[in-house]
């Protein structure tokens, strides 16, 4: 598969990039300050390349939280006005798919026995810059799907990344994230605005992760 | 009151200011120069301007939020999303108990409900859609939204659709076409400003949460949308009902009685 991966700079996006490239054909691409190497610059402007940089894609990968970094300013911005520029473009382009990789931090506020799952509200920071645009992108990608521009699988990661602390009961390992990431792009059980908790399988797993195991089986074993 | 008006200067702003003047200190501020007719205190500002809008906020009672901008992309992010977050960040800065929000119905009833539903509310969950104006209006607004339910200011959302100049029915956009389809949901001008007074006005009591919208139209008989959230709520009386516009007998009784006895 032909896939675009944003904030491809980003350490989330480095991680999936080396596990997603044996598989799949990868075009990276982060704004013009970040770029460098085969990541190509974009700042994901109307009326800029975005066009160029979707010909042949078949899926986006998203990196819907923490992939950048800035001013609350700028931040905003990028998860708004770009995350609409690069779906506008992606529909009149013919891509099918977004996968967005969000997090569960967005669910962090509910206490840790509550049996959250993706029927509960997120309940984003106003303070914490990066979770309400992380939030703020979410709310871009829905309304694309809504009206049915382009499929998008919202992909709620646990975190952090594989830590061994016992105490990160929400953590993910990378292997789980990639193995979702690549499960989601192939499943065909999806509506056209899905989200999917995935964080990995320990003591005191905080988040319930059934949905994935439903819709995304070759996770199920790892769940 | 102590009124901080942003984005003032637009179609709706003379209206808002002219409801209001007699009884609250406008603070008007836009990133145009003021009507020639406006006498009060103003301040240029663009509503983006996230430390500028902080500024102008400090000792303000209440925050309007009147800017908008549709057709290009960028400067509607700016306007209508930025905005609302600068405006957010000042009431939260100041703790500034009341904001009252305004936009377009279609930041939340999109064509997804307009086109199949009747009897549309305020309450609804919202559901924009793509359109530019709509969707970057819908983001301002669950801006809004996160910063009312963590720092428990209140949030009014007034929600226009179509409105009418009082003399002849005609919009901004069009001229008045009589006894054809309209567009049911139409506010005469005078009422879009004193509905932003009730909002302003309206005691603590009455609300039901600290975030609540409102659909701004008189009351009209097709039934596709529903104002009486707005009247019970907000207490507010429009005086235009725009019946020229949907009364075939409204300017011609067939009785022939043109004059009371």
């Amino acid at each position: 598969m032909n896939l675009l991966l944003t904030s491809a700079a980003s350490s989330v996006a480095q991680l999936l990039a080396s596990a997603l490239g044996d598989t799949h054909k990868l075009r990276l691409t982060d704004l013009r300050a970040k770029a460098t190497g085969e990541i190509i610059a974009n700042d994901l402007d109307h009326g800029g390349d975005i066009d160029d940089l979707l010909e042949g894609i078949d899926a986006i990968i998203n990196i819907g939280y923490q992939g950048q970094v800035g001013s609350e300013k700028a931040l905003i911005d990028y998860h708004t006005r770009a995350m609409y520029n690069l779906l506008w473009s992606a529909s009149e382009s013919g891509v099918k798919r977004v996968i967005n990789v969000s997090t569960l931090r967005l669910f962090e506020n509910y206490e840790e026995n509550l049996a959250v799952t993706e029927k509960w509200r997120s309940t984003p920071s106003s303070q914490d810059i990066e979770l309400l645009a992380a939030h703020l992108t979410e709310c871009v990608c829905k309304e694309f799907a809504r009206d049915r521009m382009i499929q998008a699988v919202n992909l709620r990661f646990g975190w952090p990344f594989d830590s061994s602390d016992k105490a990160d009961t929400a953590r993910i390992s990378t292997d789980l994230a990639v193995g979702a990431v690549n499960a989601a792009l192939e499943s065909q059980e999806l509506i056209h605005w899905q989200d999917i908790h995935v964080q990995s399988k320990v003591e005191n797993q905080r988040y319930l992760t059934n949905t994935a195991a439903r819709l995304l089986p070759t996770l199920a074993e790892k769940l | 009151m102590k009124v901080l008006i942003l984005g003032g200067n637009g179609m709706l702003g003379p209206w808002a200011v002219t409801a209001m003047k007699d009884r609250h200190d406008i603070l008007l501020t836009d990133i145009n120069d003021p009507y020639p007719e406006y006498q009060g205190e103003f301040l240029k500002l663009s509503v983006d301007d996230i430390d500028g809008v902080v500024d102008a906020a400090q000792g303000m009672d209440v925050i309007v939020n009147l800017s908008v901008l549709r057709p290009d992309r960028r400067l509607a992010f700016d306007v209508n999303t930025m905005g609302n977050y600068a405006m957010m960040v000042a009431a939260r800065e100041h703790r500034i108990k009341r904001v009252i929000n305004t936009g377009p119905h279609f930041q939340l009833v999109g064509q997804q409900y307009e086109d199949w539903d009747f009897d549309l509310n305020p309450d609804m969950p919202p559901a924009p859609g793509t359109r530019l104006y709509a969707h970057t209006k819908a983001l301002g607004s669950e801006i809004c939204r996160v910063f009312s339910e963590r720092h428990g200011i209140q949030v009014l959302t007034l929600m226009y659709y179509n409105m009418k100049h009082t003399w002849n029915l005609g919009g901004p956009e069009a001229s008045p076409t009589y006894h054809e389809d309209m567009v049911p949901f139409s506010t005469a001008w005078p009422d879009c400003g004193t509905a932003v007074r009730a909002a302003v006005e309206v005691p603590d009591e009455r609300l039901s949460s600290n975030f609540e919208a409102f659909f701004v139209f008189p009351d009209l008989p097709h039934r596709k949308f529903n104002n009486e959230k707005t009247r019970r709520v907000l207490g507010w009386v429009p005086r235009y009902h725009v019946e020229a516009l949907w009364n075939k007998q409204f300017r011609l009784p067939p009785s022939g009685l043109h004059e009371a006895f």
